[in-house]
């Protein structure tokens, strides 16, 4: 069996450094088979989108040999405890959940809006969100149509324009993909609607999540026998002002 | 390693396809039923298929539970794939479960298809023979298995004297037959997919295997990230997903690989840089007659073959190819380093051709000319794109002209061997060759008063409704037709069963016995799984119970010299086993009776198969499969070549041992370059290509019926150039009308797609029943195979309001 090609882990020859061989790792010399790295996966949060951003212009958080000197940030008693809720996809340009939730009207306004489908009710289970829009990219995906019929749907405003209309981030999960067992296959970043979000770079995509808009459509196509997009709604969402 | 770690490596490799950590033994990544995802000791039972999809012939792993295939894997054990599958290969256990698949047979009276019980069909096709034999024809495929294809080719010829039978494979592969046909006298590949481990350049002739073969393209992808070189060079009409992968792209215009091949071995003679050695010892040369001209040609000297090939200079190339004579010289240099191995790939481009065996012919003329050949890596291979197109049409022969193992109708001796082998009386054998594909249609959809002289027509395991060139006049004028009778035996209503007068509902896969041969002389074999959902049968049952009836109804033909049937299969006490009644059809296996049967034609052009229990126990054996001393049998990888070809005299170093001119060499084909029969105009300015997708196979009848598929590839397209569509005011995404002379259709655009096209040039794939590009498709065909052009049409492209108004 070929190894199924290049991970950068596994094109690198396996060589041993003298810590290693100190502490006796000598199963670092053995050239794993195929197998996915371990990556840790975080949601991506409005709040890191915007510090990302911002972290560029200003200066750097200060550090001596990279252990991180700022001060910690004091506990602020009188904030008010974040709304309990748990992420669920909202179509484009929603609010904050807590006032998404006291905001939306179950109208339906905006699926009956939407062209493809892609906005259905929440069911009976999820209790206090049942019956609010959102978006089962398995069923039907989001399509980012232009003009966003969805938004201007919206009447008490809950979908807003001015909001960013990212719902999610997609992810690729290496170990089911097709193109990472050395076949053919390329239709996530054919289909994806937002260009430059997938890449493909010796026939293997990647996804920029910074720039995926977490539509979809990639999940809602994947022809890997498990489906090899992993999809997460955005766990905090920008407020509009009160 | 501590046994913690140890847990996780297993289970991430579990989890990963075609992982090495574990055995043989188990198997990732089930398609259905993940949840029971195959582990030691689960109520599963794995056995061993090819694939039903492409000529590729990967081996897949299926999982059984209660009478239901719930999980299909590659099978780390098969040489071909070696536990990796494709896109679709992942996806083939769902076939057999599409909603619709038809279970009864149906018979259309009044214009509505009713039901009807098997007897009836049986009785209705048998009496439609008996009242005009000569009248009927079958039309086949390469995916019948070997023994469906041999049992129809028994009843056909051997039974009714009538050679009107011919396989879809017509449309797909005859041109490479008689490309190997006029260069060796023999059929089929001489390398086999070791080469592609093996070369260090590998040039894709019209071809797209990371799409349509992406199994054999990741054999050298892999290589790559491995560290290896391996040059690739794409030599196209468009850019493909195989150019992303290539070193060097070559885009040329439509007809142009015949004036490039010409142009290579120009510069190998010019030079002075061929092998003279191997030429001299094992080659002829050859060019067609210029009056009537054949497959066997007349032989030319030496000199009189560098005195027309001295006509194709780099710049004259350039000038009917479009490929810069740069290029050309650098392909000429290439095949003149002897150092270097080089492999030519090519399926449908240089086969769908009207000038296919021209171009077949002269590119295995390139490789021996240049001495590339017969090493591994060295070799000029066809790839076909159908599970057992080999197997089937081209050993056992289903073709209009053919008789089994390599014979001919046209030649006594042939006809007296297979009347030999089959214990019929001398003479029943009809020495006149059948209508191939196009004339059977023809034929067929003819008015009977006009001299259509075919009147029933008989269609297993494949949909000419969509894919015969030039539809509208070779298949949907059968509706109008009251008095011809379409047969169709299908697993799902397709764009055939739609003209139907009757249909018989059939079995699929491994819901029967089967043995397919693939693209590199592979003999694979599988047992039936599952039952077939509710009255589905065998195909090889429905020709033998037809043939009983017919022999019921008095038949002559359906009796042998001695009066027996010619299906007889009896046991071991000598009594008949019923096998026409399907109770009994599995009470023996019929498929085991008819291969060995078959397997005594194979000799005689050296495709020696080995006993049928021998296949049982491997994935597939190439042929010739030859008996040891020891009594175990060993395949042949290389043909031709001493050093593995069991039949090149010992100490000789090549032997071509069908060589067409009696004396072991091979012929070097000189071929004139000749235009496309139909040329963009000013009223139809584009040159239309039409192909495959890599998620859909063929008609995707099987593979539209599977959701991810169908998600990931919903619809046919026509891809354009960037440009051609701004010129026109086309935007991404709409629907245009596709026009040629023959017919149109209306397709969505997609610019910039997964093929780039040049200006000018527009790509739409066939796999769509709703879009039949077939419409618009030329139904000119190669003078020698008579394979139709798929390739190359003139069309034009209509914005849809610009169309209506």
């Amino acid at each position: 069996m070929p190894p199924p090609a290049d991970d950068n882990h596994r094109r690198r020859k396996p060589t041993l450094n003298r810590r290693d061989l100190l502490h006796g790792r000598l199963w670092k010399l053995v050239r794993l088979p195929d197998r996915p790295s371990p990556v840790m996966r975080y949601p991506k949060t409005r709040d890191d989108v915007d510090n990302s951003a911002s972290e560029s212009k200003t200066a750097p958080p200060r550090s001596i040999g990279g252990i991180a000197i700022e001060p910690v940030r004091p506990t602020l008693f009188d904030e008010s405890p974040p709304a309990k809720s748990f992420p669920i996809f909202r179509p484009p340009g929603a609010v904050e959940e807590s006032q998404f939730l006291a905001g939306c009207t179950r109208c339906r306004d905006c699926s009956d809006a939407c062209p493809h489908d892609a906005i259905v009710q929440a069911p009976e289970r999820l209790g206090q969100v049942a019956g609010t829009p959102t978006i089962d990219a398995d069923t039907n995906a989001c399509l980012m149509c232009d003009g966003l019929p969805c938004i201007t749907a919206c009447k008490p405003g809950v979908l807003n324009h001015s909001l960013p209309k990212t719902i999610g981030t997609a992810t690729i999960t290496e170990h089911l993909c097709l193109a990472h067992h050395s076949t053919t296959c390329t239709v996530c970043s054919e289909r994806c609607p937002t260009q430059g979000v997938i890449e493909v770079t010796d026939g293997k995509p990647t996804i920029n999540e910074d720039q995926c808009t977490g539509c979809g459509v990639c999940r809602y196509v994947c022809p890997a026998p498990e489906n090899a997009i992993l999809l997460m709604p955005l766990f905090n969402r920008p407020s509009l002002p009160r | 390693m501590d046994s913690k770690r140890r847990g996780f490596l297993k289970s991430a490799a579990m989890a990963a396809a075609g992982s090495m950590v574990l055995g043989d033994a188990t198997f990732s990544l089930p398609v259905l039923g993940a949840a029971d995802a195959p582990t030691d000791g689960d109520a599963l039972t794995w056995n061993k298929a090819p694939c039903r999809f492409c000529g590729t012939g990967c081996h897949v792993q299926v999982g059984v539970h209660e009478g239901r295939v719930v999980a299909v894997a590659g099978d780390k054990a098969a040489d071909v794939n070696k536990g990796l599958l494709c896109v679709k290969g992942y996806h083939v256990g769902g076939i057999l479960y599409g909603e619709d698949r038809l279970t009864k047979p149906l018979l259309r009276k009044d214009g509505k298809l009713v039901p009807i019980e098997w007897d009836e069909a049986i009785d209705i096709i048998a009496k439609r023979i008996m009242d005009a034999p000569e009248k009927f024809a079958f039309y086949g495929s390469g995916q019948w298995t070997i023994p469906e294809g041999y049992a129809a080719q028994k009843l056909m010829k051997g039974g009714l004297s009538n050679n009107h039978i011919d396989p879809n494979a017509r449309l797909c592969m005859a041109s490479a037959v008689t490309g190997f046909l006029a260069t060796y006298g023999v059929d089929e590949p001489a390398g086999c997919y070791a080469d592609l481990d093996a070369c260090d350049v590998l040039i894709t002739w019209g071809n797209n295997p990371a799409e349509m073969h992406p199994v054999l393209f990741s054999r050298v992808t892999d290589r790559r990230s491995r560290g290896e070189k391996v040059r690739i060079i794409d030599i196209s009409t468009r850019r493909t997903r195989t150019t992303d992968a290539a070193n060097d792209y070559l885009e040329m215009d439509p007809h142009g690989d015949v004036a490039i091949a010409l142009g290579i071995m120009n510069q190998l003679i010019e030079s002075n840089s061929y092998d003279k050695d191997f030429v001299e010892k094992h080659c002829a040369f050859r060019s067609p007659e210029s009056e009537s001209p054949t497959l066997q040609g007349q032989a030319i000297s030496e000199d009189e073959f560098r005195k027309r090939i001295a006509a194709y200079t780099p710049e004259r190339v350039e000038e009917l190819s479009g490929v810069p004579a740069d290029q050309i010289r650098m392909l000429g240099k290439l095949f003149g380093q002897r150092d270097l191995r080089i492999t030519s790939l090519w399926c449908m481009g240089m086969n769908q051709h009207t000038m296919g065996t021209a171009i077949n012919s002269l590119v295995h003329g390139v490789h021996l000319l240049s001495g590339h050949f017969g090493r591994p890596g060295d070799a000029p291979t066809s790839l076909t794109g159908q599970p057992s197109a080999c197997g089937t049409v081209r050993e056992v022969g289903t073709l209009a002209h053919a008789l089994p193992g390599g014979r001919l109708v046209a030649k006594p001796d042939h006809r007296a061997q297979c009347e030999g082998f089959w214990n019929l009386p001398a003479g029943r054998i009809n020495a006149t060759p059948g209508y191939h594909t196009v004339k059977m249609f023809d034929q067929f959809t003819l008015p009977t008063d006009e001299g259509g002289d075919i009147n029933t027509l008989f269609v297993q395991v494949t949909n000419p409704g969509q894919t015969l060139p030039n539809l509208n006049k070779l298949f949907n004028d059968k509706e109008k037709l009251k008095d011809k009778f379409l047969i169709v035996s299908e697993v799902y209503p397709t764009a055939t069963t739609q003209l139907a007068d009757l249909i018989l509902p059939a079995a699929l896969w491994v819901e029967k016995n089967g043995i397919y041969g693939n693209s590199e002389r592979r003999t694979q074999q599988w047992f039936k799984m599952v039952d077939p959902p509710g009255e589905a049968r065998d195909d090889t049952w429905m020709t033998i119970a037809i043939a009983h009836r017919l022999l019921e109804l008095g038949h002559e033909g359906m009796k042998d010299k001695d009066g027996e049937f010619i299906f007889a299969v009896k046991d071991d006490q000598g009594q008949e086993i019923p096998i026409w009644e399907f109770e009994h059809y599995y009470d023996t296996n019929v498929d085991k009776h008819l291969f060995e049967e078959y397997r005594q034609f194979t000799t005689m052009k050296h495709k020696n198969l080995a006993p049928y229990d021998e296949y049982v126990k491997a994935r597939g054996l190439r042929w010739p499969v030859v008996q040891q001393d020891d009594g175990s049998w060993r395949e042949t990888k290389f043909r031709f070549a001493g050093f593995d070809d069991p039949f090149v005299a010992e100490g000789k170093e090549f032997d071509f041992y069908h060589s067409t001119s009696g004396d072991g060499r091979a012929q070097i084909w000189f071929h004139d370059y000749q235009p496309p029969p139909e040329v963009p105009d000013e009223e139809y300015p584009m040159w239309l290509c039409t192909g495959r997708v890599l998620e859909h196979w063929h008609t995707g009848t099987m593979t539209r019926r599977l959701p991810q598929l169908n998600r990931a590839m919903p619809t046919a397209y026509v891809e354009m150039n960037l440009q051609d569509a701004l010129a026109q005011n086309i935007r991404q995404g709409e629907t245009v009308l596709i026009e040629s002379r023959r017919g149109t259709t209306e397709l969505p655009v997609w610019i910039d797609g997964r093929g780039r096209p040049p200006r000018g040039t527009v790509f739409v794939p066939f796999f769509d029943e709703t879009k039949l590009i077939n419409n618009c498709t030329l139904d000119e065909h190669d003078p020698f195979s008579k394979q139709p052009d798929y390739k190359k049409c003139a069309v034009r492209v209509r914005k849809l309001n610009e169309a209506s108004s």
